[in-house]
């Protein structure tokens, strides 16, 4: 029953894919880092706890905030909103550099294609903070 | 603040946890005419030379010595003509070592004539302030019964989870708050009160210290992992002050009660028919204090917050670095120390997070106290917790106040949750303010900031709720029932 329902899931349409699915790389989650530091850290704090001016970037309420959303809603909001002294002043490529950076620090897995720089092509993936039973 | 003929303006101020400097300027009270704009008076939080309480700043540290302003709301008795001022902490809020004595009238309410700002009492709720525990709330006004005699009182909720509650004409306390020893640090060049005033009544409505028995123990392996964690720190009950942070421990003092914990901004709910005072705390607003030497670059002052082994860095208040001052943030920092003040997500504290409790001001005791908000997803969802039933453990959040009707205490929920009743969003509750037992919820798509607010308009009645937060941006939301036929 296991086997059989990963084997849908591996042949499953791009809809269904969510942040379990290795949807950014490594190397993409290493050049967030440095602008994640330089743009967000100063008020997400540099390990992601939040401060008093800014929520939390990982842990439980974060991941209860954006939990049955996809990355293209969180993606527009770091788009759109943010920095918050410039909004809209990153690349798109740098907005999703540090989306995978976040993704890596919430322990969700790497892969092999780097995240999309479109919010509708995001948009197809589910942000979901359960580990589905199938996936590892 | 508008009372009668006065405007009434405090000062608000940077985050005081790392000040580049132990100079900054004060947080000093001002009356103004509200027709003219001519300045009526001036309350001096810290004194002046000649002026009561100077004293209490050894080696001349009223001179330059600053923050210790009212950035809450400030309350006004206007038959009285008394307005009650909640004050803040000194420069700085973790480290008063260039500030020796008790600090008049840091972290003191302070009630003052409203025709002139003179002083008519006050009571100072932490000696020489070292936690940060600012007076953040309104101080609430109540006419209470008290052994059948009438009282005009006020009561003041607090960070430290305790409701001080005095006559308000003369400032005596209903029930006795005597001076209780306290443990005194070692962090070099400190000044330490031995002793500070802890309520007789009523009880501590919040945590205000961490122990071993406050860990989780949802299982024993969660409070083995937990108890690994907070041997790394100071552990103590009320008052214990802040360490030097150490690699090889403590890294600081592990607190609750302090710089976020019990009520804060949104403040609390009084029934001036029932005489009962109802206040959101948050009970695991936890907060690792500990002190680093102060790299002169930074700032002045000899220690400020830190932890040993990570780069010292300003921290930030609400709105700063938004603005055409901004600067470069510091290079990126080594994160080898950083010690998760959680287990796998799970908050290092059992429950309840957050609750809200119902005191008769009459009596000085609980009439009951429940947990307020939905059970976290982290803690429903965790693999760590199968097969267990955890009942309801309310939230984590200083962010959320109470409304209390003819009938209802209403509060709404600061975090957001997905269960199976209701999609992600978070609830807006409604308990029996006799009992504490929760009568109904309704959905809001985004976390309730602030307190809940209710109007009437062609006698129908609504609340109103401010909401925000995640991806929710902010707008206010009124509910209200249905209309006959809809």
């Amino acid at each position: 029953m296991v086997s059989a329902f990963g084997a849908l899931s591996a042949q499953a349409p791009a809809e269904s894919r969510s942040v379990w699915d290795g949807v950014y790389t490594e190397e993409q989650a290493k050049r967030g880092e440095p602008i994640y530091q330089k743009e967000c850290a100063s008020c997400h704090g540099d390990l992601l706890t939040g401060g008093e001016s800014a929520p939390p970037l990982t842990g439980g309420a974060f991941q209860a905030n954006w939990n049955g959303l996809t990355l293209g809603d969180l993606f527009d909001r770091i788009r759109k909103t943010m920095p918050q002294r410039a909004p809209g002043r990153l690349t798109r490529q740098q907005d999703a550099d540090v989306l995978a950076f976040l993704l890596s620090v919430n322990k969700f897995p790497a892969g092999k294609d780097e995240l999309y720089r479109q919010s509708e092509m995001l948009k197809e993936i589910r942000f979901e903070t359960k580990k589905p039973a199938t996936k590892n | 603040m508008v009372a009668k003929d006065t405007v009434i303006i405090g000062a608000a101020f940077r985050e005081g946890m790392t000040p580049r400097s132990m100079r900054n300027n004060k947080g000093y009270v001002r009356g103004f005419d509200v027709r003219t704009g001519k300045r009526l008076w001036i309350f001096h939080t810290i004194p002046k030379k000649g002026e009561f309480g100077y004293d209490t700043w050894e080696k001349g540290s009223a001179e330059y010595t600053g923050n210790t302003g009212v950035w809450t709301q400030i309350t006004v008795d206007e038959q009285l003509g008394l307005v009650y001022l909640p004050v803040e902490s000194p420069t700085s809020d973790f480290y008063g070592g260039h500030r020796p004595g008790n600090n008049l009238f840091g972290e003191t309410l302070v009630c003052v004539d409203l025709k002139t700002g003179q002083r008519k009492w006050h009571f100072q709720l932490v000696h020489h302030p070292l936690w940060d525990m600012d007076i953040s709330s309104a101080p609430i006004l109540a006419d209470i019964t008290v052994d059948g005699r009438l009282i005009k009182a006020v009561a003041q909720p607090s960070k430290q989870g305790f409701l001080y509650v005095f006559d308000r004409v003369t400032g005596k306390p209903i029930w006795p708050i005597p001076e209780r020893p306290v443990e005194v640090g070692d962090v070099p060049g400190e000044w330490y009160s031995p002793t500070q005033p802890i309520p007789t009544k009523p009880p501590a409505y919040s945590r205000n210290g961490v122990s071993i028995d406050d860990l989780i123990d949802f299982t024993p392996l969660l409070r083995e992992r937990a108890k690994e964690i907070a041997e790394k720190y100071h552990l103590g009950s009320v008052y214990t002050p802040p360490t030097v942070s150490k690699l090889e421990r403590p890294l600081g003092t592990l607190t609750l009660g302090t710089a976020s914990g019990g009520t804060n901004w949104p403040g609390g709910s009084y029934d001036p028919e029932t005489h009962v005072a109802y206040l959101y705390a948050c009970n695991s607003c936890i907060e690792p204090i500990g002190l680093v030497p102060s790299p002169k670059e930074i700032s002045d002052l000899n220690y400020i917050a830190g932890t040993a082994g990570k780069e010292v860095e300003i921290l930030r208040g609400p709105g700063e670095n938004a603005g055409a001052d901004s600067q470069r943030p510091p290079k990126k920092r080594p994160r080898s120390q950083w010690v998760p003040l959680n287990i796998d997500g799970l908050p290092l504290v059992k429950p309840p997070y957050g609750t809200i409790t119902a005191i008769n001001l009459d009596k000085g005791e609980f009439v009951w106290q429940v947990a307020h908000g939905e059970t976290p997803d982290v803690v429903r969802n965790s693999d760590l917790l199968q097969g267990l039933t955890i009942p309801r453990t309310g939230q984590e959040t200083y962010n959320v106040g109470t409304l209390v009707t003819k009938s209802l205490v209403i509060a709404g929920e600061a975090q957001v949750t997905t269960t199976a009743d209701h999609p992600r969003g978070a609830m807006l509750r409604a308990y029996d303010k006799a009992t504490g037992k929760e009568v109904g919820a309704v959905y809001m798509p985004g976390p309730q900031s602030g307190s809940p607010m209710t109007y009437m308009v062609h006698g129908k009645q609504y609340i109103v709720v401010a909401v925000s937060g995640g991806p929710y941006s902010g707008e206010y939301i009124a509910y209200t029932l249905p209309s006959e036929g809809e």
